[in-house]
């Protein structure tokens, strides 16, 4: 009961040292500058709100927003879908198959998103293998699939994938399987133990996986430019054009510290009903 | 999955060590060059074609070395003026962009003395920039695709009946407007000032016939080359290689869009001394005949033509018999805002 005083000071005090660097470089290398294209947000050219009120009101701005944020639920849809089961397999079926679908799903992490891209500029080109099967089956001629809302969802989902099975995987592991046996030795069958018990043990992972797909699928740049359609643009892409072709500093600040709003809103829910700390298994 | 790498205090003083000084080394080596100067190319064979013919004979003349930032970005040219942090010290800018650029103050004036102390000739200096080359949008198909023969003119290229397939164009407002209007029907010696709405009207036409609208050049080369489009208003120097390399590919000269290419240098550089050395020999006859006949651009130091032979100044928008067939961006007498119609047509796109 008399623990002395220094102890659990000690700790801290470590820590703040061992962290020191970090935070610094956070400082240096992200606070300070994201405080720049805040204060170039309503200074740039004139001191005032009016690109707020131009962004958030703007027929045109809003239609990117939408866009933005419908192309996002979308592939984070798909890839909850295709994850699941395969997060599934891995986790708990495991040996060798599961390694194998492991290291698949992490050889295509470590792809650089970019090559991922041309490869889909290949793989759905006009003379791509997908054309050639479509046109081997008579459906001649194939349909143009680049530079579409098809091609853009279809290159963000796979790429967003495999943080979606990491994210499920991570959860799926912690099961314990004997429950499952549990509910079967009081007749529940597959399906209905798979129901009432896995599912639900498995959501905080669908839900986590789920925020950090979206939220990273809002501010996507790359690839929806590359391969996305000329008509439906995405947030960052706009930034970027803003910049790039009007130098208005300004106004693509702005339009970053909605995106910035957008993300923390959603992290901040997902705070408030699950704990960041959760967010990654 | 619970095999761990394992890491011993030996190898974390070795790792650390290792990734600070690959850190640490862009710095280190940028201390060791006496005299640097950064150049913003549009890499590629741009690139090569600077620097076989302008970046190593200065080199040898001067002891500079030269380090290339790519692709050109005026943005960049912009926040360098704003933040004072220099990634390159001279680029080179269209037309369209140079006006906007110096209207925004974001390069250095090149005042008369400075013109003169380059040796440079008569109205080579254009809004603090010193012209170097040209290059024309032209009209290029795939001869695959129509073995009989393409478009000859923009209203050919807009003609969906006559030649159907898939079509491409540069998203830049600025080079698509007075296209737009020629497909209308709008002579070439009366183009300018440009009438924006009429040329709407003609964009709406072709716009379900875009499958997408380039913004880089080697993109425009892949498009062409993978058959994702069928015909598209292309560079010259970009379409003659694709031919060179034997791509299904023809171009055509008639109706080409020339645009002027000038050198200029970012403001408040502190090495703007040795960029304006730099220009000098950018632009000098014989570094800008070869870096011209190199890229497939024509030069604009009417010396250099002296020294390129005819077989190699076809290739060139300013080849006379060329020239005359082509039209000039006029950028001064355009009488349009063109930040307003580059915003405008960004939101048609959309649309």
């Amino acid at each position: 009961m008399t623990p002395t005083k220094s102890t659990p000071h000690r700790p801290d005090r470590l820590a703040l040292i061992l962290l020191a660097p970090l935070l610094v470089f956070l400082v240096v290398f992200f606070l300070v500058p994201l405080g720049e294209v805040m204060w170039m947000s309503i200074t740039e050219p004139s001191f005032g709100f009016g690109h707020y009120g131009k962004v958030l009101l703007d027929p045109h701005y809003r239609r990117v927003v939408l866009d933005t944020l419908g192309t996002s639920l979308m592939v984070t849809t798909v890839c909850v879908l295709l994850a699941y089961p395969l997060a599934y397999v891995t986790a708990q079926i495991g040996g060798t198959i599961g390694a194998v679908l492991l290291m698949l799903v992490a050889m295509s992490f470590w792809t650089s998103f970019l090559v991922r891209t041309y490869a889909w500029m290949i793989i759905l080109g006009n003379r791509g293998p997908v054309s050639e099967l479509l046109k081997a089956t008579g459906w001649d001629p194939p349909p143009l699939m680049l530079f579409t809302r098809f091609s853009s969802t279809v290159a963000l989902t796979h790429i967003l994938l495999p943080i979606m099975v990491m994210a499920l995987y991570a959860v799926m592991r912690k099961i314990d399987l004997n429950i499952m046996k549990a509910a079967a030795s009081l007749g529940a069958t597959p399906f209905s133990a798979f129901r009432n018990i896995y599912f639900p043990l498995s959501a905080p992972g669908i839900v986590s996986g789920s925020t950090i797909v979206f939220v990273l699928c809002i501010g996507f740049y790359v690839t929806p430019v590359l391969i996305g359609s000329p008509r439906e643009q995405m947030i960052s892409g706009m930034i970027g054009a803003q910049i790039e072709e009007f130098l208005a500093f300004g106004e693509a600040s702005a339009m970053a510290m909605v995106l910035l709003v957008v993300t923390v809103a959603i992290l901040a829910v997902y705070h408030r009903f699950f704990g960041l700390d959760k967010l990654w298994g | 999955m619970t095999a761990r790498i394992p890491v011993t205090r030996r190898t974390l003083v070795k790792g650390a060590l290792g990734g600070t000084a690959l850190i640490a080394s862009p710095w280190v080596r940028r201390v060791d060059a006496a005299e640097v100067l950064y150049v913003n190319t549009w890499g590629g064979a741009w690139e090569a074609a600077a620097k076989k013919n302008i970046f190593e004979p200065f080199t040898k003349e001067t002891g500079v070395e030269i380090r290339t930032v790519s692709p050109v970005s005026v943005a960049k040219l912009a926040a360098q003026a704003r933040t004072g942090v220099y990634e390159f010290d001279v680029t080179t800018l269209g037309g369209g962009d140079i006006v906007r650029a110096n209207k925004a103050g974001i390069i250095e004036p090149i005042n008369d003395k400075a013109a003169a102390d380059m040796g440079l000739w008569k109205d080579a200096v254009f809004q603090n920039g010193v012209a170097s080359h040209a290059f024309a949008t032209v009209i290029a198909y795939r001869t695959d695709k129509f073995p009989n023969g393409g478009p000859k003119n923009w209203a050919e290229f807009w003609d969906t009946k006559k030649f159907p397939g898939t079509r491409c164009l540069q998203k830049y407002a600025a080079r698509i407007i007075p296209i737009a209007l020629l497909a209308d029907g709008v002579p070439m010696d009366k183009l300018y000032p440009l009438d924006v709405e009429r040329a709407f009207k003609s964009l709406e036409r072709i716009k379900p016939s875009i499958r997408v609208w380039w913004t880089q050049g080697p993109q425009s080369q892949q498009l062409l080359r993978d058959g994702e489009v069928d015909l598209i208003g292309i560079w010259n120097g970009r379409i003659l290689e694709l031919m060179d390399q034997k791509a299904p590919a023809a171009i055509e000269w008639n109706q080409a869009e020339i645009d002027r290419a000038y050198w200029v240098i970012a403001k408040g550089t502190p090495r703007a001394e040795l960029a304006r050395k730099y220009i000098k020999t950018a632009v000098s006859a014989t570094a800008l005949a070869g870096f011209c006949k190199s890229a497939d651009y024509g030069p604009l130091n009417p010396e250099a033509f002296k020294v390129i032979p005819e077989n190699e100044a076809k290739r060139m928008p300013t080849y006379p018999p060329h020239y005359k067939l082509a039209f000039e961006q006029d950028v001064l007498n355009a009488g349009i805002d063109f930040d307003a119609v580059t915003k405008r047509f960004d939101q048609w796109l959309a649309s």
